[in-house]
C-alpha cells in the first residue's frame, strides 16, 4: 500500500507555480549558453577579416610550438630528509581535539586534508559537526593574516613584543584596567596562562564573551542551587523530551553530543526493543530539531514564558500568581498534554529551554526539578564548561571602556566590533583604549580597529588542550608547522608577560604533567605519549547528585510576565525571533565557502539570511517570497528577503545571526545581512526576541534555494508510519505491510554478477536528524567544488549527497482528514501544521541503472560489486544520464571549477588546493559526477586488507557521510555477507527503497520514519 | 762410520736446508698474510667508522697510528677502549675526549694478533700513500666514457645491414624489372641498344610515361601509398601521449646499472615506498648518505648530494639553511586520471619491478620501458593470475569465483580488476 499522505519539498512544487513547472520540465533548468560562449570569445560573425587571420595564425603557431614538446616535463622532488614517520602517499593520523571534542586528523605528505570524528570521543563516538569537517579548509584561507601588525604596517614579532610589553607596562603604570575578551575559554592551559597573566599584570581582568550565550542557564543553576554551571543534559536518559525553542539538536550548546543521545532511543536497535522516547517542541520559527519533533506547537516568543508558568502549575497542580492563558488555544492544550506525559515519565523527563532569560530559566530548573530529572537526565556534578560567557559582564566591560577606564584590551577569538549588539557604540567607545591587541587569524571587523594584530595559529597548527565537560580532557596537537608567520596567543601571552617557559609546548606539557595525565591514570613521557595516541583523559565522572527546587517563584513569575509583555506584539506588528544558524553558527567561520553553500536543513537556502515568515501572513500582506522587507526593531533595520516557512508561527519573523560580515573575507563578506544589533539586554541577559515593524522595500531579492532543485514530481519517496503504527507492524507504511513485492519478476535487465562483494547502504530516516555534517563531509573527501550563490540559482549546486527535506501536512493517522493527492490541498490551509522528513539523497548506485543504458559512451557503467562507475574520462557531457536518473543524483561540471577566474574565493588558487585529497582526481568542464560511494575508501580498505593478509572486516570500509554521523544514520556494507551490519539493517521490516516500483534496483535502502505519535495529539 | 757421519752431515745439511727453507718461506708467508689478515679485518669491522687517510665518524687511522707507536697500549685501545677509560689512561681520555665521548666499538674478540695485523696493514698503506702523493692525484677517474655507447654502435651496424639488405634487393628487383622489360618489350631494347645517349634519355622518359599510363600499377602504388599513410597515421596517433623510452637528462648522472645491477642493491633499500604506498618514491637524500657518507665521498656526482643537504664532507656537519632539493626529472608520467598503487602490485600481487620498469639495474640511465597506455595495464590485467596463494584475504574471493568461473584461470580482470572504477576515481 503505498502511502497517501502528500510531501513536497517546497510551495512552488506544491503549488505547481509556472516558473516551478517550467524550470522543472527539464533536468537542467537552463540549456548550456553556446551563443555566449561563442560572443564572448570573439567568434561572433562581426569578427573582421584580419582578426580572424591573426588568430589562425596564433593558433596554427601556438599549436605547432606546444606539439613540439614531446614530453612535458615533470619535476619529481624527494625530501632531503624524510622524516621517519612519513610514506609519500600514505596519510597519517593524529589526535587533536575541535572546540572540546576529540577528533583525528588526516594529513598526507604533511598537510592536514581531513578532519575526523575520534571513534572513543566522549561526545559523539565519531561524529562531527558540519562546521568541524569545514574547519580544515580555514587552514589554506589565503586571506588569513601572514604576520603581525602594528598600526595596520606589517612588524616582525620582536618589534611586536617589544610594543606591545612597553605599552602594558604603561598601562599598568597608569593604574589603568588591562581586559582580555575571550569567547569561552575551557582550556586549562590557557586558563592557566591567563592566571600568570593576571598575576604579572594585576589589573587585568579576565571576561568570556560568547556572542551567543547560556548566561541565562548558568545564573539561574546559581540562583537555584548555589552552581554557577551548564549542566551536562544526558537526552539518552530522557523518555519524554519538552523542549521550549532549544535546537539542541542543531545549535544548542552541544549538538553533536544531544544527537547522538537522542537518537539512540529512536534509531532502528531502540525500535526494534519497541522503545522510542517522545519528543514535543515548542517554538517559533522552524528549528532543525522542530522538525524532528514527534509534535512541533507553533508558539510565539511572547507566549514561550506563559506557557512555561502554565506547564509548571499543570505539574505542580499549583497556581502561580499572575498565571493566565497564553492566547493560544493550541499551545494551552499542547501544555496540559505536555504536562501530563512529563509526569507520567517522572525520572525519565526532560524540560529545557532556549531562552537566555534568567528568570525563564530558573522556571525550567523548578519544572526539572519536580520531574525528577536532576541527577537523571541534568547532571549538575560533571558540568558542560563550553560556554561560561557573562553577558553582564561583557557590558560592563562596554562601559568601562566608554569612562576611558581600560588601557589595554586583548581580544582572542572574539569579534565584539561585529557580533555585540551595541557595536557601533563599542566601536567608538574602543578608540579610548591605548592599547588593543586582536589575535584574530583574520583582519576581521574588531582586528581592524586594534592597535596590533597578533594572528593566532589555526587550531591545526596549535599545542594545547580542552576541558569542554568536567573530567574530559582533550589535547590539541599541531599537524601541520605553521603557514604563516602567526603565532599562538597563549605564548604571545607568555612572551608578553616574560614567562620563564618561552613556548607554549613547554607549558602545556608543564599543565599535563602537573594533574591532568594523573586523572587518566598516565604518567611522565610515556603518559604524553599515550595521551598523543588516545587524544583524551577520561577521568571518572562525579555521581551525578538529585537536586531540588525549593525558591519562591512569585519574583520570578513575574519577571517572566514582564519581559513577555515586552516582546509581545500587538497590532500589526511582528514578533522578531532570531536564531543562530545550522551552518554559518555565530558566524566566526563566514568565510569558510564550504559552510556558506551548505543548504540549510529547514529553508535549504544557501549564501543568505533571510526573514521566515508564515505562508498566511504572506498572503495576509500580500508578499512573495524573495520579496525584500525591511525590518525595525530595537532602533536598528535591515532589508532581508522574506521566506514562506511553513511551520511559522503566525505573527512572527524569525532571522538568522551570524551573517553580514563586513570583514570576514572574500567569500563572507556581505552574505546576507548583520541581525545581531537586534539583540537586547534585559535583566543582565542577551535577549533573542525582539517587537518588529516592517513594510516593504520594493524589490526583490532571489534567494538560492536548494529545496526543489531535484523535484520527484510528487512520486512517492518517503514512507513513514507512527509508532502505535510500528509496534503493531515493523512494516507499517513502509508499503511492505503484506510482505514485499517482487518487481524483478520480469525484468528488461540482465542480473549483475556480485560474487564477492555487493557494496550497498542503509539508511534509517528516524535517526537522521537533517543537520548536513555528511554534505560537509563528502565535500572534503571527494573534492567537490564550490560554486556560488549564482550557480545554485541556477540549480548547479555540486553536492553529490544532498537532504531532501520534505514537508507535509499532520494528519495523525486520521484519514478522514488525510490529504491526499486527489485532495484540493488549498481547502486545507494549514501551514503551521506540517511535519518535516529528511532523507539524505545520493546515488543509488542501481543494479538496474536506468543511467548506464543511456550512455553512448560507455562511461558510467557497473562494477562486479555492486557499484555504478563513473569514468570521467569517458564522459563526453551528453548528460543523458541526469536525464535518465530517477533519484536526479547526478551532477553536471558547467565550469573548470577549479580552474576558473569567477570560482577564485572559494578553492582555487594553488594554496587552497593543498587540501584537495590526492587519492581523488578533480573533474574539468563538461563531464559528469555523482556519489562514486567513496570509492577510493573502499579500494585502500580492501588493500589494506589484502597486505595484512586477511578477509576483510565488516565496518572496516566506512563512507565519508557515514563516519561524520553522529546519529549513525548510514550504515555501509556488504550485502553478500548476511552477519554485516548493512545485511540486519536492510532485513528490517522497516527498509524500503525509493522508486522501487521502477525496478531500477537501488542499492541503497531507507528505512521508514516513525513518529511517537499519541492519538490525543493536540490539534488546534 | 765415515759413510754414516757423511750420511748423517748430508741429512743434516739436507735437514737444515729443508729447515733454514720452510722457516724462511714460512716467515715470508707469515709476513705476507700479516697485512693480508689485517686488511681482510680493517674490512670488515673498522672501515664503518674509520678511514686511512681522512677522518670519518673516528679519526684518520693512518697518520694516527704512525704517530702513535706504542702497539702495546694500540691493542688494549682497539680491543677494550672502555676500560682504558674508565682506568683514567691520559692518552685514552685524550683522545676520548677529543671526539665528543663517543666511545669506540669494543672488539673484544679480536686476538692480539689480530689487532697488530690490523696495525701493520695500516701503517703499510699508510707509507704507500704517503710515497706516491702526487701518482693518486694525476690518475684521474678511469671511467671515461670510452667512444660511442653501445647502442650507437649496434645502431649504426643495424642501418648498414639494413641499408645493405635494402640496396641487394633493390637490385635484384630492379634486374627482374629489366629482365621483364627485355622480355615483353624487345623493340625498345633493341632501340636503346642500338642508340646513343640522347635516345637512351628519351627511352627512360618513354618509360616513365609508360609506367604512368600502366593504370593498374599507378592504381596499385596509390593504394599502397593510402594505406601506408593510414597505417602510420592511425599508430601514431595512437602513441600519441605515449612516451616510451622517454630518457630525460636528470640532475645527478645515478646509475641504476651500478647499484641495482653491480651492487645488486634490492630496489626497496631505496623505492622503499613501493611496498607499502601507493608511491614507490624517490628516495630521500638521507638515504643515499647511509652509505655516501663513506662510499666515493670523492666523486664530484656524490658531491651534489652534498650541496643539496648542505653537508661539509670534511666537517661532517650539516647546515639546513643551504640545503636546496634535488629536482630528479619524473620519467612514469601516469596522468592523474587514473589511480596506480604500487604497494598493490608489488606487495599484493608480488610483481617484479622489472616487469613494468624492465631491465633497470642495466639501465645506467633510467628510461621509461613500458608504454604506460590504458591498453598496456589492461592486457596485463586479462592474463596475470591473482597470486592469493597464502593470503587469506583471497581465501572466500577465489572460492566464490571457482564457482562461477568452474576450475578456469581467475585473472585479475576476473575479480573486476579492468573495471573503469577501480582505477578512475
Amino acid at each position: 500500500m503505498d502511502s497517501n499522505k502528500k510531501y513536497w519539498k517546497g510551495l512552488e512544487e506544491l503549488n505547481r507555480t509556472p516558473e516551478f513547472v517550467e524550470k522543472n520540465k527539464n533536468e537542467f533548468a537552463e540549456p548550456i549558453p553556446i551563443e555566449e560562449v561563442l560572443s564572448g570569445s570573439g567568434l561572433s560573425s562581426k569578427t573582421p577579416r584580419r582578426d580572424f587571420l591573426k588568430a589562425l595564425g596564433f593558433g596554427v603557431g601556438a599549436v605547432t610550438l606546444a606539439a613540439c614538446q614531446k614530453v612535458p616535463v615533470h619535476k619529481s622532488i624527494p625530501y632531503l630528509i624524510k622524516p621517519e614517520e612519513v610514506t609519500p602517499g600514505v596519510a597519517n593520523y593524529y589526535t587533536s581535539s575541535y572546540e572540546g571534542q576529540a577528533i583525528l586528523v588526516k594529513t598526507r605528505e604533511g598537510r592536514p586534508i581531513k578532519v575526523e570524528g575520534n571513534p572513543n570521543d566522549l561526545f559523539s563516538k565519531g561524529g562531527l559537526s558540519a562546521q568541524a569537517q569545514a574547519s580544515v579548509l580555514d587552514l589554506y584561507d589565503i586571506n588569513r593574516l601572514q604576520g603581525p601588525r602594528i598600526k595596520g604596517v606589517e612588524a616582525g614579532w620582536e618589534e611586536t613584543d617589544a610594543y606591545i610589553k612597553k605599552e602594558l607596562a604603561a598601562v599598568a603604570a597608569s593604574g589603568k584596567g588591562i581586559r582580555l575578551v575571550t569567547s569561552t575559554v575551557y582550556s586549562p592551559s590557557t586558563l592557566a596562562v591567563i592566571a600568570e597573566f593576571t598575576a604579572k599584570y594585576p589589573t587585568t581582568k579576565h571576561i568570556n564573551y560568547d556572542t551567543v550565550s547560556y548566561t541565562g542557564i548558568i545564573q539561574a543553576n546559581q540562583n537555584s542551587f548555589g552552581k554557577a554551571v551548564l549542566p551536562h543534559y544526558n537526552f539518552d536518559k530522557a523518555d519524554v523530551i519538552v523542549s521550549f525553542g532549544a535546537d539542541f539538536l542543531g545549535t544548542w550548546i552541544s549538538g553533536e553530543e544531544f544527537t547522538r543521545q537522542y537518537v539512540s532511543n529512536r534509531n532502528s536497535k531502540s525500535l526494534a526493543n519497541k522503545k522510542m522516547s517522545r519528543h514535543i517542541q515548542f517554538e517559533t520559527g522552524m528549528s532543525m530539531t522542530g522538525t524532528n519533533a514527534d509534535a512541533r506547537i507553533t508558539t510565539k516568543p511572547s507566549e514561550i514564558g506563559v506557557a512555561l508558568i502554565n506547564l509548571y502549575n499543570a505539574i505542580a497542580g499549583t497556581t502561580l500568581p499572575g498565571s493566565k492563558a497564553t492566547g493560544s488555544k493550541k499551545v494551552d492544550t499542547a501544555i496540559m498534554l505536555a504536562a501530563k506525559e512529563l509526569v507520567a515519565a517522572k525520572g525519565k523527563a526532560l524540560v529545557v529551554s532556549g531562552s537566555n532569560d534568567v528568570a525563564t530559566q530558573v522556571l525550567v530548573n523548578a519544572i526539572n526539578s519536580l520531574l525528577g530529572s536532576y541527577g537523571t537526565t541534568i547532571d549538575l556534578d560533571n558540568p558542560s564548561k563550553q560556554y561560561a560567557g557573562n553577558d553582564a559582564a561583557f557590558v560592563e566591560f562596554v562601559n568601562e571602556v566608554k569612562r576611558g577606564d581600560v588601557g589595554a584590551v586583548l581580544f582572542l577569538n572574539a569579534n565584539p566590533a561585529y557580533d555585540y549588539y551595541k557595536a557601533d557604540e563599542f566601536k567608538a567607545a574602543l578608540k579610548n583604549v591605548r592599547l588593543s591587541v586582536s589575535f584574530a587569524d583574520h583582519a576581521d571587523e574588531t582586528a581592524l580597529l586594534a592597535t596590533v594584530n597578533a594572528p593566532n595559529h589555526h587550531y591545526l597548527e596549535s599545542w594545547g588542550d580542552a576541558n569542554a565537560v568536567e573530567g574530559y580532557y582533550t589535547v590539541i596537537q599541531p599537524a601541520i608547522n605553521p603557514v604563516y608567520n602567526t603565532r599562538q596567543a597563549e605564548h604571545s601571552l607568555l612572551a608578553w608577560m616574560e614567562n620563564p617557559i618561552k613556548d607554549y609546548y613547554t607549558y602545556v606539557r608543564k599543565t599535563w604533567d602537573s594533574g591532568l595525565l594523573a586523572k587518566g591514570g598516565l604518567s611522565g613521557q610515556k603518559g604524553w605519549e599515550a595521551l598523543l595516541q588516545a587524544g583524551m583523559v577520561v577521568a571518572t565522572p562525579a555521581a551525578a547528585g538529585a537536586y531540588s527546587f525549593s525558591l519562591d517563584l512569585a519574583g520570578v513569575t513575574q519577571k517572566i510576565l514582564t519581559q513577555s509583555k515586552a516582546v509581545a506584539a500587538d497590532g500589526d506588528k511582528f514578533e522578531l525571533q532570531l536564531y543562530v544558524s545550522q551552518a554559518i553558527g555565530d558566524g566566526k567561520r563566514g568565510n569558510n565557502p564550504w559552510l556558506q553553500e551548505l543548504p540549510d536543513p529547514v529553508s535549504k537556502v544557501t549564501w543568505d539570511n533571510f526573514a521566515a515568515m508564515s505562508i498566511s501572513d504572506m498572503k495576509k500582506l500580500k508578499l512573495e517570497e524573495g520579496d525584500v522587507i525591511k525590518i525595525d526593531a530595537n532602533g536598528y533595520s535591515v532589508e532581508l528577503p522574506v521566506l514562506a516557512q511553513p511551520g511559522q508561527t503566525q505573527g512572527t519573523l524569525s532571522v538568522a545571526v551570524g551573517y553580514g560580515r563586513t570583514n570576514a573575507g572574500p567569500v563572507g563578506n556581505n552574505v546576507g545581512k548583520n541581525a545581531f544589533p537586534f539583540f537586547s539586554l534585559s535583566n543582565g541577559t542577551f535577549q533573542t526576541a525582539a517587537v518588529a515593524t516592517f513594510k516593504s522595500a520594493g524589490y526583490k531579492s532571489p534567494l538560492a534555494q536548494t529545496q526543489t532543485h531535484h523535484s520527484y514530481e510528487g512520486r512517492s519517496v518517503i514512507r513513514e508510519a507512527t509508532f502505535v503504527e510500528y509496534k503493531k507492524n515493523p512494516a507499517a507504511g513502509s508499503g511492505n505491510e503484506h510482505g514485499r513485492k517482487d518487481y524483478n519478476a520480469e525484468s528488461l535487465w540482465d542480473n549483475h554478477d556480485r560474487p564477492v562483494y555487493d557494496w550497498v547502504m542503509a539508511i534509517d530516516l528516524n535517526a537522521c536528524t537533517g543537520c548536513g555534517a555528511c554534505v560537509v563531509a563528502c565535500s572534503a573527501e571527494n573534492n567537490i567544488p564550490v560554486v556560488g550563490k549564482d550557480e545554485v540559482s541556477r540549480r548547479r549546486e555540486m553536492h553529490w549527497i544532498r537532504i531532501d527535506r520534505y514537508y507535509s501536512y499532520n494528519d495523525h493517522g486520521n484519514s478522514e482528514e488525510a490529504v491526499t493527492k486527489e485532495k484540493e490541498i488549498d481547502k486545507l490551509d494549514n501551514f503551521d501544521n506540517v511535519s518535516v522528513v529528511h532523507q539524505p539523497m545520493l546515488c543509488q548506485h542501481c543494479d538496474h541503472a536506468p543511467c548506464e543504458t543511456v550512455c553512448p559512451v560507455l562511461a558510467t557503467v557497473h562494477s562486479s560489486e555492486g557499484l555504478n562507475h563513473m569514468a570521467y574520462n569517458r564522459c563526453v557531457g551528453t548528460r543523458y544520464c541526469a536525464n535518465n536518473c530517477p533519484f536526479k543524483v547526478r551532477r553536471f561540471n558547467w565550469f573548470n571549477y577549479w580552474n576558473d577566474a569567477r570560482f577564485d574565493n572559494y578553492l582555487q588558487g594553488e594554496h587552497t588546493q593543498l587540501v584537495l585529497n590526492p587519492d581523488v582526481v578533480t573533474r574539468f568542464r563538461g563531464v559528469m559526477e555523482k556519489c562514486s560511494m567513496c570509492i577510493q575508501r573502499i579500494q585502500a580498505g580492501k588493500l589494506k586488507a589484502k597486505i595484512e593478509k586477511r578477509p576483510l572486516k565488516d565496518g572496516e570500509i566506512k563512507m565519508a557521510c557515514q563516519q561524520t554521523c553522529s546519529a549513525n544514520a548510514i550504515v555501509f556494507g556488504n550485502r553478500n555477507d548476511p552477519n554485516s551490519e548493512v545485511s540486519k539493517a536492510l532485513a528490517s521490516e522497516r527498509t524500503y527503497y525509493v522508486l522501487e516500483e521502477l525496478n531500477v534496483q537501488p542499492g541503497i535502502g531507507y528505512q521508514t520514519k516513525v513518529r511517537n505519535i499519541i492519538e490525543t495529539e493536540a490539534q488546534a | 762410520m765415515r759413510s754414516f757421519s757423511l750420511i748423517l752431515k748430508q741429512f743434516s745439511r739436507s735437514v737444515l736446508l729443508i729447515a733454514g727453507f720452510a722457516f724462511w718461506s714460512l716467515s715470508n708467508a707469515y709476513a705476507q698474510t700479516d697485512a693480508a689478515k689485517g686488511e681482510a679485518i680493517f674490512k670488515s669491522k673498522c672501515t664503518t667508522c674509520h678511514k686511512i687517510e681522512s677522518r670519518l665518524i673516528g679519526p684518520a687511522l693512518g697518520p694516527q697510528l704512525t704517530e702513535e707507536t706504542d702497539d702495546k697500549y694500540l691493542i688494549q685501545w682497539i680491543q677494550n677502549n672502555q676500560a682504558l677509560i674508565a682506568a683514567k689512561n691520559p692518552k685514552a681520555l685524550k683522545i676520548y675526549n677529543e671526539y665528543n665521548q663517543s666511545g669506540m666499538t669494543v672488539f673484544a674478540d679480536l686476538s692480539d694478533a689480530d689487532v697488530g695485523n690490523i696495525i701493520t696493514y695500516v701503517r703499510n698503506t699508510w707509507k704507500e700513500d704517503q710515497a706516491k702523493p702526487a701518482a693518486g692525484a694525476a690518475a684521474p677517474d678511469a671511467k671515461v666514457e670510452s667512444g660511442p655507447s653501445d647502442m650507437v654502435v649496434f645502431g649504426l651496424i643495424g642501418i648498414i645491414v639494413i641499408a645493405f639488405i635494402v640496396i641487394l634487393v633493390l637490385n635484384r628487383v630492379v634486374g627482374s624489372l629489366e629482365r621483364i622489360l627485355l622480355k615483353n618489350k624487345d623493340l625498345v631494347i633493341e632501340d636503346e641498344v642500338t642508340a646513343d645517349g640522347a635516345v637512351a634519355v628519351d627511352a627512360k622518359k618513354e618509360f616513365i610515361a609508360k609506367i604512368l599510363k600502366n593504370k593498374k600499377l599507378v592504381f596499385f602504388i596509390l593504394v599502397a601509398g593510402t594505406v601506408a599513410m593510414c597505417s602510420w597515421g592511425w599508430v601514431s596517433l595512437w602513441n600519441t601521449n605515449v612516451h616510451q623510452g622517454y630518457q630525460p637528462v636528470q640532475p645527478i648522472k645515478y646509475s641504476h646499472e651500478l647499484h641495482a645491477g653491480i651492487m645488486k642493491i634490492d630496489c626497496q633499500y631505496c623505492h622503499s615506498g613501493a611496498y607499502k604506498s601507493k608511491n614507490a618514491s624517490i628516495p630521500s637524500l638521507n638515504v643515499c648518505m647511509n652509505c655516501h657518507k663513506v662510499v666515493k665521498t670523492e666523486s664530484e656526482e656524490i658531491h651534489k648530494i652534498y650541496d643539496a643537504l648542505g653537508y661539509d664532507p670534511k666537517t661532517q656537519k650539516y647546515d639546513s639553511t643551504q640545503a636546496k632539493p634535488i629536482q630528479w626529472v619524473r620519467i612514469h608520467n601516469l596522468p592523474d586520471l587514473a589511480y596506480f598503487n604500487h604497494s598493490q602490485h608489488v606487495k599484493v600481487g608480488g610483481i617484479k619491478c622489472q616487469q613494468c620498469h624492465g631491465p633497470v639495474q642495466e639501465m645506467k640511465e633510467v628510461y621509461q620501458y613500458s608504454p604506460l597506455t590504458m591498453k598496456w595495464c589492461i592486457q596485463c590485467h586479462k592474463r596475470t593470475e591473482v597470486n592469493g596463494k597464502g593470503n587469506a584475504y583471497y581465501d572466500s574471493i577465489l572460492a566464490a569465483h571457482d564457482k562461477i568461473k568452474k576450475g578456469e584461470k581467475v585473472t585479475a580482470a576476473v575479480l573486476g580488476g579492468i573495471e573503469c572504477g577501480k582505477c578512475h576515481y
